[in-house]
């Protein structure tokens, strides 16, 4: 019954979606053809525009989690169910969902009316636009903790403020830092997104040089963007894998998790 | 510090020591101060980071702002603009289902379980490594550039970017899933590719459903980059308006597709989740 449903929503789209079929077949082709001038243009001079037009996009991702989580992870605890009133953690979880419902394009057009088209625009909209998945994110993780040393920390007399010292932070942090840490890594592709719009980074540069058909510098670009992107992964994972297990640790997973909450 | 305590034996004990905070978690957070803060100045290194922007535009006589409480929300009543909605859920459609076929294999071999041989496993990888570092406005750009601009792009540069969302998901799944029915095949004589389709494709089955609904909301978000460099559907409408619209109320439009456009996202995705939640 579901794949009929599904199978007559692909007859609809492939039907009435107003594209131009017959070019699928010149599209290999013309694929193949564009990579080969990507790549056989390349000069080492163009490398360094990239790498910088990189880093910058790295650095707005990282700011932007940054200032995300400076307002996310408190607000997290705001939205903990095991911390606040129902009604409290409700109505923080709401604003939550309407955050994430807005696209970091769109909100960047908001953003550079006041800003301009600079780094800050883009760090700014990175930080709003995060907020919301990262403060989900946290909220579930300090619902997750164990309750023992909270009692614990009750029974001794520990008041708000030092119960979350000593008995929530500790077992909340790690994961906490580890969730922004994927953040940050989804942050430098939404990054080199919204460069396409025009506030910096590689976006920028990957725009301008394939809509003018610069195929040499657009080729490095396109390499920069892959090999950094990856490297940042690979790091970001690694780092991330031992915060959560430890020195020895097995690894916990909680990636499943995060995916809900996008 | 310690503090002597006379127990009932009279003997006297110290308080525990306080436990030390972790090197390796200090030494993260160092990196992480230093790192903002390197970024943030404005110098080679640095973005300037600023908020003047704000206060001084705060007046609220900038034009584009002070258009989104005049958003022309009879944007979903134009005929070309409905088009362009439906065009963009169509695009997100087909790429999905695409997607997420192509990206079944894909992920099975890059995990070890399901790879057939290792060096299958280390390709598979790479190439999903590699996918997955493009960002979705990327594909388009590339597209657009080989096939002109329209939903065919669209499609093309979604199809892509919905593989490497759903490979990587798909793989982290089939890590964790449970070796006893892999065993049982193997007991009994199974081939590899028998072994896949029995003991562990039904196993990942809900997981990997989910992640089909979820590429599907991924792409719906991602339609309005990818159509404004060229992919069409809603976010190619955007631009007309932000960039070729002769008019004086260009802001409006874009803020009246804007609205419908965050209106329709939302509840999608809250049926899509409520259905992926009844998946896994």
């Amino acid at each position: 019954m579901a794949t009929a449903v599904l199978a007559a929503i692909l007859v609809w789209a492939l039907v009435s979606t107003d594209a131009n079929w017959g070019r699928l077949t010149d599209a290999p082709g013309r694929l193949v053809t564009n990579f080969r001038l990507m790549f056989t243009r390349m000069s080492w001079s163009d490398v360094g525009r990239s790498m910088e037009a990189m880093w910058e996009s790295v650095a707005m991702a990282w700011l932007g989690t940054m200032l995300a989580a400076v307002f996310a992870i408190p607000l997290a605890f705001a939205a903990a169910e095991n911390l606040v009133p129902r009604w409290m953690s409700f109505g923080v979880r709401q604003v939550f969902n309407l955050l994430r419902a807005i696209p970091e394009v769109i909100l960047v057009l908001a953003i550079i009316p006041f800003l301009g088209l600079t780094p800050s625009a883009g760090v700014v909209t990175l930080g709003i636009g995060s907020i919301g998945t990262v403060s989900k994110l946290c909220s579930e993780v300090i619902e997750g903790i164990d309750s023992g040393p909270i009692e614990a920390a009750d029974s001794v007399g520990a008041n708000s403020l030092q119960r979350l010292r000593w008995a929530v932070a500790p077992q909340a942090l790690p994961e906490i830092a580890s969730l922004v840490l994927y953040r940050f890594e989804i942050n430098i592709r939404v990054s080199a997104v919204l460069g396409a719009l025009g506030v910096g980074g590689i976006g920028t540069v990957l725009r301008s040089n394939i809509e003018f058909k610069n195929w040499g510098p657009a080729g490095v670009a396109l390499i920069v963007v892959v090999l950094a992107t990856i490297t940042v992964d690979v790091i970001s994972g690694a780092v991330r894998r031992r915060l959560v297990a430890g020195p020895t640790g097995t690894p916990a997973t909680r990636e499943a998790h995060v995916v809900e909450a996008f | 510090m310690t503090t002597a305590l006379r127990s009932a034996a009279g003997r006297s004990a110290a308080r525990p020591r306080k436990p030390r905070p972790s090197p390796f978690g200090l030494g993260v957070g160092v990196v992480a101060i230093a790192l903002t803060v390197v970024t943030a100045f404005d110098w080679r290194f640095g973005t300037g980071l600023t908020f003047r922007g704000f206060i001084d535009n705060f007046g609220g006589r900038n034009s584009v702002i002070a258009a989104i409480p005049r958003a022309d929300l009879d944007q979903m009543f134009s005929a070309r603009d409905r088009g362009a909605f439906l065009d963009t859920v169509g695009i997100a459609v087909i790429s999905s289902v695409a997607g997420t076929l192509v990206a079944l294999p894909l992920a099975l071999w890059s995990t070890r379980l399901g790879a057939p041989y290792r060096w299958v496993e280390v390709t598979a990888r790479g190439i999903g490594s590699v996918i997955r570092s493009f960002p979705d406005v990327l594909w388009a750009l590339i597209f657009v550039a080989a096939v002109g601009v329209g939903a065919l792009p669209g499609v093309l540069a979604l199809f892509f970017f919905s593989i490497a969302v759903i490979t990587k998901l798909t793989a982290d799944t089939v890590d964790g899933i449970d070796t006893g029915p892999l065993e049982a095949a193997d007991a009994s004589g199974s081939g590899h590719t028998q072994k896949l389709r029995t003991a562990v494709v039904p196993q990942i089955l809900p997981a990997y459903a989910s992640f089909a609904l979820y590429a599907f909301e991924l792409n719906l978000r991602a339609s309005v980059v990818v159509g404004i460099v060229g992919g069409g559907g809603i976010g190619s409408r955007l631009e007309f308006f932000r960039n070729n619209y002769p008019g004086a109320d260009r802001w409006e439009k874009v803020w009246g597709l804007v609205v419908m456009f965050v209106i329709v996202v939302f509840i999608i995705d809250r049926v899509s989740i409520a259905l992926r939640r009844r998946l896994v």
